[in-house]
């Protein structure tokens, strides 16, 4: 049987055909059903399309001043989510006054009740204005609908289009409300399309090299970018535009320039890869950089594009040699143990081979609350026979599979970390990371270490009270010295 | 002379929050219920951000229901999405209370949640027979996220309690006691000062075990897990028997005014007990109510307090500027402590439009003879520009300003909600002399830390 009904979703059977157990003998199409609308009261972990615009694709950009046009709520959890630094380098070789601005500062039209009744252009207006007075600096202001704008029917996009001529700076409008779309996966959508058919195309960069790529879907998570930066950099491969980690506005607007389009995360960003393909002719590739495998391979098939291999090889040569000897040191610990992956989106197919490969470890299972079937397709490929590939699992899921799998570590978000530490289980964050960057071949060893010191923690040998003195203590940090 | 200097919103933009809305406060106030689950009738970022924001301040889970309203919703309403959503939840969950949160969306296509309720109840008795699906208690909590802030919410939860949940019979000697939206610390210092005085206390609602609650999984309840502790529904239905009401949060009186009304418990509102002469207030608020004499055991740890504030306020703290933001409340409490710490609190800065807080700090100004920059309505750029000019000694409140602080070399004391860049702040209380002396503690060290550790030989004694 491909399917799988949790005992505690017995009541709401449709919830069968999202969890898939893999069988190897099963046709390609046998996929969990996903990407369709969450059941009211299940508990999700899903959030919603703005989420997906602002918090995933825009947020990350350092020169931009975003206005929520929303009652507060929506304000404040737009604000200093997630951590994806800024450094203050332009690409015209200007400095932004603000390091860190995208996480610094978040503005809102903080609507009322009147507004809802009569409309809140009006103070979306005034917000404009009131924010090009306070940060005269920033290169573009980006407006966000909301549930309340979406289902009053505010028209953003033409008051964009007045307030540009106004202000004489570029304005652009989102129109992803929270109720838009099963899951946030609109919302990069949406992100997406807007930043492609408003920008793309419309101004050249200061320079261009032989070697220019685009890096996609690379939001510069906990300095992964500049990981990523450093390796291209070494290799002679320049990044032209990053969408949109440590990106600024016009950087984006020069897409079309790049000689090679490079997709990090496949979930997010797709779109954007294939429509500067279809509409410039740039082509691009998906990669995972994920782990030293992944990341050598898919730096070779960058470098190669370009004829670059033999630097490629070097740099891979230099960094595994500065790695490996940790490294082992933790596949020899982590052999064997189970993990569950729920994460976003492609962390759960780039990070199950790697750690089963790399590291010994076993992946029970892998899960999203966002991904279409192009990404489970992908997970369901990456994991071995009888694990579970689950979308939009819910909370109480989540505590049937910890006390039924034998689950040594689960890599997820901040909701769900302290409810597994309550089974007993050690938890990871993935989203954003604990001590990141994960990317890459030192970000690996991060990962590496992450895991192995949540799992290896003291703590969970003393989570019960033993009535009687236990005999033998075994000391970690000697076990530590012989292992070494 | 003191008078305080009342700074107006200029701006119509609101640029970092130190507010938030309505169904984070609601969602609060529901999670310290034992076994119960708030239910948001919303998109399901509503829930996830705020899930994402309690988790973040609590280290704890925090589990909200979310009925994900979509466009058909938006188009059509949302009652098959509230009817599955609590449908869902009472048989999966076997909750005690699900309290039906509203949302901007939910708000403004003006779903009937009473009538979609009805139907829920009358489809879960044919589901579940009469007796289990009535055990289950369902409570409407509306809360616009267009109209004032979490306080508002959480006023509005514990309010929708009180009128949904209170019943009348036996008189019970307790007293209700609303906490506002404080931490586990607080809420367990509260019920430390009810034990020394002698006197049972209902808590509305008690989040003190839901958001601090201990890991032991050989006692925890799988499938689902329910965090330990919260008060009971019984609890809240004997609310109505109770000696009086006090309401710790003088925003949220809503609950107790609904209790007094209906069941004539009276009601005491506010202050928020912080520091010596608003804990003062509180001892003689339960006195009047219960009657019981104040004991010499929390004299004792009044003199303690007191003892504390001799040895250090005249030489470290005396005279320290402070600037005190977040929540009317809790700011409001802040600085007539700080205030008695011979500190000056020359700026106080709130988010909400509230008159109370301006009498409030109007009294402070009077007791400290200081001249306060008062602000209300306003969020923490107008702070950030304002200390550009008006540099201060001290900062106290949430983390949200943490990168301000640290620009401006300003140190902060972490206080309020959210705290996430340091640990440990919602175990220990701000409330209650004990509240007091881990505050002084606090605000003395970071003194300490920030100008004297350059010259230390200043702190051989």
């Amino acid at each position: 049987m491909p399917f799988k009904l949790f005992e505690v979703s017995k009541e709401i059977p449709e919830r069968k055909e999202h969890t898939y157990v893999k069988h190897c003998n099963d046709p390609e199409d046998c996929l969990p059903t996903c990407n369709s609308k969450t059941i009211p009261g299940s508990m999700t972990e899903r959030g919603c399309a703005f989420a997906g615009a602002k918090g995933v694709i825009t947020g990350a950009l350092k020169d931009v001043a975003h206005i929520v046009h929303s009652p507060v709520g929506c304000t404040v959890y737009g604000y200093g989510t997630k951590r994806y630094p800024t450094t203050t380098t332009l690409p015209d070789g200007s400095e932004f006054p603000i390091k860190d601005f995208n996480i610094k500062y978040i503005i809102g039209t903080d609507l009322q009740e009147s507004d809802v009744v009569f409309g809140g252009i009006k103070k979306l207006r005034q917000a404009i204005r009131d924010t090009n007075k306070e940060f005269p600096f920033v290169s573009a202001i980006y407006l966000y609908a909301t549930c309340t704008t979406g289902l009053i029917g505010d028209d953003m996009d033409g008051l964009a289009k007045e307030m540009e001529e106004e202000i004489g700076k570029p304005i652009i409008a989102f129109n992803a409300p929270g109720f838009a779309g099963p899951t946030q996966s609109k919302g990069h959508t949406i992100g997406n399309n807007v930043l492609f058919s408003q920008l793309v195309g419309k101004f050249e960069p200061p320079q261009t090299t032989p070697y220019d790529i685009n890096l996609i879907g690379e939001y510069n998570i906990d300095g992964d970018l500049w990981l990523l930066k450093d390796y291209f950099k070494e290799i002679g491969i320049n990044v032209l535009s990053t969408f949109t980690g440590d990106s600024s506005h016009y950087e984006i607007s020069w897409m079309h320039r790049a000689k090679l389009s490079v997709v990090r995360c496949q979930r997010s960003s797709t779109y954007i890869a294939k429509m500067i393909e279809e509409k410039y002719g740039v082509p691009y590739i998906k990669t995972d950089f994920f782990s030293t495998n992944y990341c050598a391979e898919n730096l070779k098939t960058v470098a190669k594009f370009f004829g670059l291999e033999e630097k490629a090889d070097k740099l891979i040569t230099e960094r595994m040699g500065k790695i490996k000897p940790e490294l082992d040191f933790y596949k020899e610990k982590l052999t064997g143990k189970k993990v569950f992956i729920f994460s976003g989106g492609p962390k759960s197919y780039h990070i199950s081979i790697p750690i089963e490969k790399e590291l010994g470890m076993e992946t029970t299972g892998v899960s999203s609350m966002f991904e279409h079937e192009d990404g489970f397709q992908k997970m369901k490929d990456r994991v071995k026979e009888g694990a579970l590939v689950i979308d939009d699992p819910n909370t109480l899921e989540l505590e049937e599979l910890v006390e039924d799998y034998d689950i040594d570590l689960i890599l997820g978000g901040v909701k769900e970390k302290y409810l597994v530490h309550k089974l007993g289980i050690p938890s990871l964050l993935i989203h954003s990371y604990e001590n990141g960057p994960y990317i890459g071949f030192e970000g690996f060893l991060n990962l590496a270490r992450d895991m192995y010191s949540s799992i290896y923690s003291p703590v969970w040998n003393l989570l019960e009270f033993q009535e009687t003195e236990e005999p033998d203590i075994i000391d970690p940090a000697e076990e530590l010295e012989e292992a070494k | 002379m003191s008078c305080i200097n009342i700074i107006e919103k200029e701006r119509s933009a609101i640029i970092n929050p130190m507010k938030t809305c309505q169904p984070l406060g609601a969602m609060y106030a529901v999670t310290g219920i034992n076994r119960a689950v708030p239910l948001v009738h919303g998109s399901q970022g509503c829930s996830s951000f705020v899930r994402y924001s309690l988790s973040r301040h609590f280290r704890e889970p925090s589990e909200i229901a979310v009925t994900s309203l979509h466009e058909d919703a938006a188009v059509f309403g949302g009652r098959r999405n509230l009817v599955e959503g609590i449908q869902n939840v009472a048989i999966r969950l076997k909750p005690s209370l699900i309290g039906v949160i509203t949302t901007c969306s939910s708000e403004i296509i003006g779903d009937d949640i009473i009538g979609f309720i009805g139907t829920a109840k009358k489809e879960l008795n044919e589901k579940l027979g009469q007796d289990k699906a009535e055990k289950i208690k369902i409570v409407p909590i509306s809360t616009p996220s267009f109209v004032e802030t979490q306080l508002k919410g959480y006023d509005n939860a514990i309010k929708a309690l009180a009128d949904h949940v209170a019943e009348p019979g036996e008189p019970n000697e307790k007293v209700n006691i609303i906490p506002g939206m404080v931490n586990p610390g607080d809420v367990r210092e509260i019920k430390h000062i009810l034990n020394l005085m002698d006197t049972e206390g209902i808590i509305l609602t008690d989040i003190s075990d839901p958001f601090d609650s201990p890991l032991r999984p050989s006692a925890t309840q799988y499938k689902p897990y329910y965090p330990k502790g919260g008060t009971t529904v019984e609890e809240i239905t004997d609310s109505a028997n109770s000696l009086g009401t006090i309401s710790l949060c003088k925003y949220a009186g809503s609950g107790a005014l609904s209790l007094e009304k209906k069941y004539n418990v009276p009601v005491e509102l506010g202050p928020i007990p912080i520091g010596i002469q608003n804990t003062d207030q509180l001892l003689r608020n339960l006195k009047k109510i219960t009657g019981t004499d104040i004991p010499d055991s929390i004299l004792d740890e009044r003199g303690l307090l007191i003892d504390s504030m001799a040895d250090l306020s005249g030489r470290y703290l005396h005279g320290r500027t402070v600037g005190i933001y977040g929540d009317p409340e809790i700011t409001a409490g802040m600085a007539r402590f700080v205030g008695e710490l011979g500190m000056e609190p020359k700026m106080v800065i709130t988010g909400s439009k509230s008159p109370e807080f301006i009498k409030d700090i109007e009294k402070v100004g009077k007791e400290t003879g200081v001249e306060i920059d008062t602000m209300v309505d306003q969020d923490l750029r107008t702070m950030e520009v304002y200390l550009q000019e008006n540099p201060v000694d001290l900062l106290i409140g949430s983390s949200d300003a943490r990168l301000i602080a640290k620009e401006q070399n300003i140190p902060l004391v972490r206080v309020g909600f959210p705290v996430f860049d340091r640990v440990g702040y919602h175990r220990k209380p701000i409330v209650g002399y004990n509240g007091g002396l881990h505050l002084i503690d606090l605000i003395t060290n970071t003194v300490l830390e920030n100008y004297y550790e350059n010259e230390h030989w200043k702190l051989q004694q």
